[in-house]
């Protein structure tokens, strides 16, 4: 039986410690963050560096990877202290930095000597000459622009030996990466330095200029709609195969801003599809409760981006959207006990009694439990868990873990 | 030494920039090339060089794409052929390409222009290292920020003053996508001459088409910088672009006959209020009247950009 040995790595965004944790106990083999400074997302909780040797401790014992992205595009006196910082996450044991602006890729290269650096889908990588170019000047990794196709990777797999890795899952930016500034000049934020104020998904009029000079709405179509250059999010759940044996080496998500739910539930889909995969690839069948799976923590309509051609309009956000059955994250399991079958979980949302919830955990498991009986911090029978973060006790008919994590539909 | 760079729209139009005083024409293929007024094929590209050449002037030929697999392997034959035609130098802005010429020993010199992605000195000094003569500078730097680059690099800095700014390159086809849901049937390349607006503010005119480039939206304002360019000579950013993609035929030959003008001021001395004024006033008649001018982020303050 044919068996793949080199699976392709689950890379999850980590946008704080506790998504780091849970992205790593939910099967992600590497997980990306922000450092303080230089980073795209400036907004996305980034790491301080004591926070960063608390993650990258966990990261080890667990034999996973941090990554720390230093992806802002600079302008004069911006990069001032990328040496020291770069030095410093080097010597915390950070695995690689994910950078695109060329002054900032020197700085590294000269500066902190032995940190991997991976090139930033910022800089927007489209050909194999272009990653045999970064790899020349000592890069480990390049993350390809999000415009590549599955054959256009193949090819580049054939071209150069530069580790590849692409997008699989998430929000997409519709623009060649690091070419759009709508933001600058519409909001006077930078979107290369972590600004951008998603100019793209506003709505717009869209004229033409007629024979007579006059402007022509061109918003009275049918269906009417305004314009607008919103895309759908990106989903390979469904191409698994193609990305294993196209020889990717790392599947990225997307999503430092995204909640512990959205992590641990994308980390645990991939991680399940890839184990299944490469365990025994040619009796591979896809699984439809990854998808289902999916689409409790999606926000959009779900597509393929550039995989296997040119995104049309059933890949832009026009018309009606599909309703989406929101699924809320409502806690945490923090202990069971298998002697009275009663967990004790870390609320996050109000649920109670008669609620129909779910239990999922890391390796795909499942319980699904109507909540029958609760009780608070003190023994006292309660009917609902309406606090953030209070602890509640419940009984459940079948074992679940600690870092369980719990949803209902909404 | 002020330098005049202009884009052309024709063979006709080259000629008359060259015979108008600019010193250098900025034109290409657009398999190659980005956001050109017009694309030209080798051969219109070796007749206009010859002209160029006859009169003392130098050719630039656009190959600042951002290149897939297809594009990348037909790099090498394109430069082969723009070194026998020898062009002047090129424009780049793909590091594939870079390696493409450094390994192939292409004698052609690149200006590095990876458009909106040029923004410090380091990193022009970067690609100055790996070979770059020049680079083209994004139009989002405030003057506060390109009188630091300045004085950090030594090559030439080709700054933009006048014409339309790029601020969006998607591969989608944007437009095409929106026409086809609304079951529309409208052209969506360059001669359409297609704009959206903010729907919060219908004062906002941003150009849009289409090319085999992908969808390309561009700002509000056309850079003008004429009443700056006494600073632009005291700071040493001499090497002045004119964008035609928006300004057509006599228009802009007559533009650049404006700033044909305003290089010689400065060599003779006699730049002056009065001059730029007059120069300035003669600008707006001829700019396309739907078309609004400013000089962008030049005027802006580094800290007004969040
Ligand atoms: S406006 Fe949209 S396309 Fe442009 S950088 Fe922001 S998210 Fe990306």
């Amino acid at each position: 039986m044919r068996t793949i040995t080199k699976k392709p790595e689950v890379l999850a965004p980590a946008g704080t410690l506790e998504k780091l944790k849970t992205a790593i106990r939910y099967g992600a083999d590497a997980v990306y963050i922000g450092g303080n400074e230089f980073s795209l997302r400036r907004r996305a909780g980034n790491f301080t560096i004591d926070e960063m040797k608390e993650g990258i401790a966990f990261a080890k014992a667990h034999d996973a990877k941090v990554y720390v992205a230093a992806n802002m595009v600079t302008h004069e006196h911006d990069a001032k202290g990328a040496g020291e910082f770069f030095r410093s996450v080097r010597d915390i044991g950070i695995d690689a930095v994910i950078v695109s602006d060329p002054a900032l890729i020197e700085i590294c290269a000269t500066e902190a000597e032995g940190l991997p650096i991976h090139l930033s889908t910022q800089a927007s990588a489209t050909n194999y000459e272009t990653l045999n170019f970064w790899k020349e000047e000592g890069l480990e990794r390049v993350v390809l622009a999000r415009e590549v196709s599955m054959d256009e990777i193949r090819e580049i797999r054939e071209n150069t030996d530069v580790e590849l890795e692409v997008f699989i899952h998430g929000a997409m930016c519709i623009s060649y990466s690091g070419r759009c500034v709508l933001s600058n000049h519409m909001s006077m934020r930078d979107a290369n330095r972590g600004g951008c104020s998603q100019s793209c998904r506003w709505k717009y009029d869209l004229f033409e200029v007629d024979s007579s000079n006059q402007r022509q709405s061109l918003l009275g179509g049918e269906p009417t709609e305004d314009f607008s250059m919103s895309a759908v999010d990106m989903s390979m759940i469904h191409h698994i195969p193609d990305l294993v044996e196209a020889g990717v080496d790392s599947l990225k998500i997307e999503g430092r801003m995204k909640s512990i739910h959205y992590v641990s539930t994308v980390s645990n889909v991939y991680r399940q599809a890839i184990d299944t995969y490469c365990k025994d690839p040619d009796n591979y069948e896809f699984n439809p409760a990854w998808e289902e799976e999916l689409w409790k923590v999606a926000q959009r309509e779900l597509a393929t981006g550039f995989y296997y051609g040119i995104p049309d309009e059933s890949q832009q956000l026009f018309g009606k959207r599909r309703k989406i059955p929101v699924h809320r994250f409502i806690g945490q399991v923090l202990d069971y006990d298998e002697e009275t079958g009663i967990a004790t979980i870390e609320q996050r949302n109000n649920f109670g009694i008669g609620d129909e919830i779910e239990f999922y955990g890391p390796g795909f498991t499942h319980l699904y439990q109507k909540v029958e009986q609760m009780w608070d911090e003190k023994g006292e029978p309660i009917d609902r868990a309406p606090h953030p973060m209070m602890i509640v006790k419940m009984k459940v008919d079948a074992p679940v873990k600690k870092y369980d994590m719990m949803r209902k539909k909404r | 030494m002020i330098e005049l760079i202009a884009t052309a729209e024709s063979i006709d139009q080259a000629e008359q920039l060259l015979e108008a005083g600019v010193d250098k024409l900025y034109i290409g293929e657009e398999a190659f090339g980005l956001r050109l007024p017009e694309s030209f094929t080798l051969d219109e590209i070796a007749h206009i060089t010859d002209k160029a050449h006859a009169k003392g002037k130098e050719i630039c030929v656009a190959v600042n794409a951002i290149m897939h697999n297809d594009r990348i392997k037909t790099v090498i034959p394109y430069l082969k052929e723009l070194e026998k035609i020898k062009v002047d130098e090129i424009t780049v802005g793909d590091p594939g390409v870079i390696h493409l010429i450094n390994k192939n020993e292409i004698n052609i010199p690149y200006i590095y222009d990876a458009q909106t992605m040029v923004t410090s000195a380091n990193q022009i000094n970067f690609w100055v290292k790996r070979g770059a003569k020049g680079a083209v500078l994004a139009r989002e730097l405030p003057y506060e920020e390109l009188k630091e680059m300045r004085k950090q690099v030594t090559v030439p800095l080709e700054i933009l003053v006048y014409g339309a700014t790029c601020i969006h390159q998607s591969l989608r086809p944007l437009v095409q996508n929106y026409v086809n849901f609304t079951k529309q049937n409208t052209k969506t390349d360059k001669d359409a001459g297609l704009f959206v607006s903010e729907k919060k503010d219908p004062e906002t005119h941003y150009s849009v088409y289409e090319d085999i480039n992908g969808t390309h939206i561009f700002a509000t304002d056309d850079v003008n910088l004429l009443p700056f360019l006494d600073q632009l000579v005291e700071t040493g950013l001499t090497t002045w672009k004119l964008d035609g993609i928006f300004t057509k035929g006599e228009s802009f030959v007559e533009i650049a006959k404006l700033f044909v003008r305003a290089k010689e001021a400065f060599i003779n001395k006699e730049w002056s209020n009065d001059l730029m004024k007059s120069l300035q006033e003669k600008l707006e008649s001829l700019h396309p009247e739907e078309r609004s001018m400013s000089a962008g982020f030049y005027t802006m303050d580094p800290s007004d950009v969040k």
